[in-house]
């Protein structure tokens, strides 16, 4: 009897260990489908009221369709995955595994508390915001590898693109690094218990940052990559089945990451933490900060999905100009703004 | 091997946006070298057919090309075959015609609304605008039975008098288009979005509108008042008050904004036409009398009409008939040649999207590849129509 219990504890322990817990619960994999699961499935929910429909209903009606996703995803497994004949077959392949792969990497650097993290870097912000550059990269050997004239369009688009957003999107979070005076996530967050939120402090930054993570995981009004009506489906034209499943999940995987990115940055990460159950260590080191994350992110991301029944899409040069004009010019207004605050002495 | 500066985009028949239609795209980086519409995918044969059926066979089959327009085709049909036949619609009929046009003018802008929104990337007004079709095609359920292909009218009159009640729902219809013409405002028209894609592009100056022979909404939104109800009025058009919609820009707002406005000025015309509609009969005198004493009671009770006869093998004199009337996408000319036969030597119809069709060519060479769609809907341009 005593083994068992012994054998329980260890399985929890091993559980809640962080270098366990973070990649694997949450932020991690099982948090990531069961966002997608429900962000997915708001989305067209939502999009469906605007729309005078119904949306998803079908599957578990109770629910509204909740796991539509689900049918969606066990379809897609037994779908075959076509390979076209033409295409560079291991980039093609690789291509959405690795994409995916490369939008959920960043999830091990978020923290979920100020003591329950599995990797504290003083350049974790860098660190997370650099793993996200990786996906860019992969949908352009994706639309190249393909084979086919709207791939490589998408994938120039997506190159174009990642140019005008990925710049201001470095400056304005790290205007921030400036005025929180670190680039660890945690001391972030503990420097916003202390003061204001970051979001008060330099909304420009926020602003900014908010419209490049729109830009960058193709949210409308920039959905510009895979515009359907222009070039078909963009880099993922040719995939179907699973493959097609990972590529659309990605996008909305990255926009998860810097929606995890921008709570922790800008709208004070788990704090306030109310003093619930604080007996239990477990709870108030990891599953309240946890679920506050997560609620956070999750206004953030419902937002975002939100806009696609209000805006049509841009163009590729109009994009480009709001990069380059608008937001590049706004966002190094934010370090300046952060270094006014810090001159000023707002910021402890 | 010489280098080559572009590539070849085919897009469609097989393609999200094309339609039924391929567009041959030479692409230098993202602009458009060189574009040439690729038609004829759905062409039905309608003239052929046409020449084997016989006349009232053939309402149903003009109606076939354009499936949000069916009425104005009907319309064009029947009118030319009158002048053949030699009669007249009794006056209540006229009003009739002109209402069932008019609804499926609003149905059809509608219908070419939700096109553009969803090539500009907006599901909401995709879905909006079929939503919103509905209610014109519910109503013209309620007049003429059927939802898209009405074979309301008939030479000498329609087939059918207005339901009881028809008013009232009609007021409420017109009424709740209104207010969803305000959300459209809201949502699409003046949204910075749909404003940055449609205004500039795609401009059709006045002179090349007019030596193109570019019909309907696209001439009026280069600045050129011409509609074919104010030019050459049929039907019940000389006794209604209507403005006809023109915009000087010529761009691509431009265009849906006439048909936004036209929608307004059908409605009004619509509320005009159940005010003022004369009592009477619904088909001419020369067919009602042939309609057996039986079945005579029936019709004047029911206000739906039994076919005479006649119909069936309708024999117009030998000579030729030339009608036009203004169907939604425009100027809609039929031609038919009568050999004294049941079934006519030739029939032509020229459509208003066929003579649309050169517009692509004229006006995505030079534009980016994301305004092809842009510039596609708001062309309002319908395959099956131009294809015939």
């Amino acid at each position: 009897m005593m083994n068992l219990m012994d054998l329980l504890k260890w399985i929890l322990d091993l559980l809640f260990s962080p270098w366990l817990f973070v990649p694997l619960i949450f932020p991690g994999l099982i948090t990531v489908f069961a966002i997608l699961l429900f962000i997915i499935w708001f989305e067209r929910k939502l999009a469906a009221k605007v729309q005078l429909r119904y949306g998803p209903l079908y599957v578990l009606k109770q629910l509204g369709g909740a796991i539509q996703l689900v049918a969606d995803l066990i379809r897609y497994l037994f779908a075959e995955p076509i390979v076209p004949e033409q295409t560079d077959k291991l980039a093609f392949v690789l291509g959405p595994i690795f994409l995916f792969a490369a939008s959920f990497i960043p999830c091990v650097i978020i923290p979920v508390s100020s003591s329950f993290y599995a990797i504290r870097s003083d350049i974790g912000l860098l660190i997370s915001l650099g793993l996200l550059t990786f996906s860019p990269a992969i949908i352009l050997i994706i639309g190249w590898a393909s084979n086919n004239k709207f791939s490589l369009i998408g994938g120039l688009r997506e190159g174009y693109l990642t140019m005008a957003y990925e710049i201001p999107l470095f400056i304005s979070a790290l205007s921030m690094a400036a005025l929180y005076g670190t680039m660890d996530l945690i001391e972030m967050v503990e420097t916003q218990s202390e003061g204001t939120w970051g979001i008060i402090l330099n909304p420009l930054a926020a602003l900014t940052f908010l419209i490049l993570a729109f830009m960058s995981t193709s949210r409308f009004p920039f959905e510009i990559v895979e515009a359907e009506s222009e070039i078909v489906m963009g880099p993922f034209t040719e995939y179907s089945g699973i493959l097609y499943g990972l590529t659309m999940g990605a996008s909305y995987v990255k926009f998860y990451v810097l929606c995890l990115l921008f709570s922790i940055m800008f709208l004070g990460g788990w704090q306030p933490v109310p003093s619930l159950l604080s007996w239990s260590p477990l709870f108030s080191r990891i599953i309240l900060p946890g679920v506050i994350l997560l609620l956070k992110s999750l206004v953030i991301m419902i937002f975002g999905v939100f806009l696609r029944s209000v805006y049509p899409r841009y163009r590729i040069d109009q994009a480009l100009k709001i990069g380059w004009h608008m937001i590049l010019p706004l966002s190094i207004g934010s370090v300046f703004l952060s270094l006014g605050l810090i001159l000023l002495g707002v910021v402890p | 091997m010489s280098e080559e500066r572009t590539i070849e985009l085919l897009i469609g028949p097989q393609h999200p946006s094309s339609g039924h239609m391929r567009l041959y795209a030479e692409v230098d980086g993202d602009i458009v070298v060189r574009l040439r519409p690729n038609i004829g995918y759905v062409h039905r044969t309608v003239e052929k057919l046409a020449e084997t059926k016989k006349y009232i066979q053939i309402i149903p089959l003009v109606e076939r090309p354009s499936l949000a327009d069916t009425a104005n085709h009907n319309l064009g049909y029947v009118l030319a075959l009158e002048k053949l036949l030699g009669i007249e619609a009794p006056p209540r009929a006229q009003y009739l015609r002109t209402i069932l046009a008019e609804m499926n003018r609003i149905h059809s802008h509608f219908y070419g609304l939700g096109i553009h929104g969803i090539m500009l990337g907006s599901s909401t007004i995709f879905m909006w605008g079929f939503a919103d079709r509905e209610i014109m095609i519910e109503m013209a359920q309620r007049l003429t039975g059927a939802r898209l292909t009405y074979s309301y009218i008939i030479p000498g009159g329609v087939r059918r008098d207005l339901p009881q009640g028809f008013e009232d729902e009609m007021e409420k219809a017109l009424r709740y288009i209104e207010r969803r013409l305000k959300d459209y405002g809201k949502l699409f028209l003046r949204n910075p979005v749909t404003r940055a894609r449609l205004e500039g592009v795609g401009v059709l100056k006045k002179e090349d509108a007019i030596k193109l022979g570019i019909v309907g909404p696209n001439l009026r939104a280069s600045g050129v008042p011409y509609d074919v109800r104010k030019v050459q009025p049929y039907c019940a058009y000389p006794e209604l008050e209507f403005d006809v919609a023109v915009r000087e820009e010529g761009d691509s707002m431009a265009r849906v904004l006439v048909r936004v406005e036209e929608i307004r000025q059908s409605m009004r015309i619509i509320r005009q036409v159940l005010k003022q509609i004369p009592d009477g009969p619904i088909l001419s005198e020369n067919y009602l009398k042939m309609i057996p004493p039986k079945w005579k009671e029936f019709v004047e009770k029911k206000g739906r009409i039994k076919f005479p006869a006649i119909m069936a093998n309708l024999r117009p004199p030998k000579g030729e008939a030339f009608s036009r009337v203004e169907a939604a996408r425009g100027e809609l000319v039929y031609y038919i040649v009568s050999d004294g036969s049941v079934t006519p030597y030739r029939l032509r119809m020229v459509t208003p999207s066929f003579r649309n069709v050169v517009l692509f060519e004229h006006l995505i060479q030079g534009c980016r590849v994301a305004d092809i769609p842009a510039i596609y809907g708001s062309l309002d341009y319908f395959p099956p129509e131009a294809d015939r």
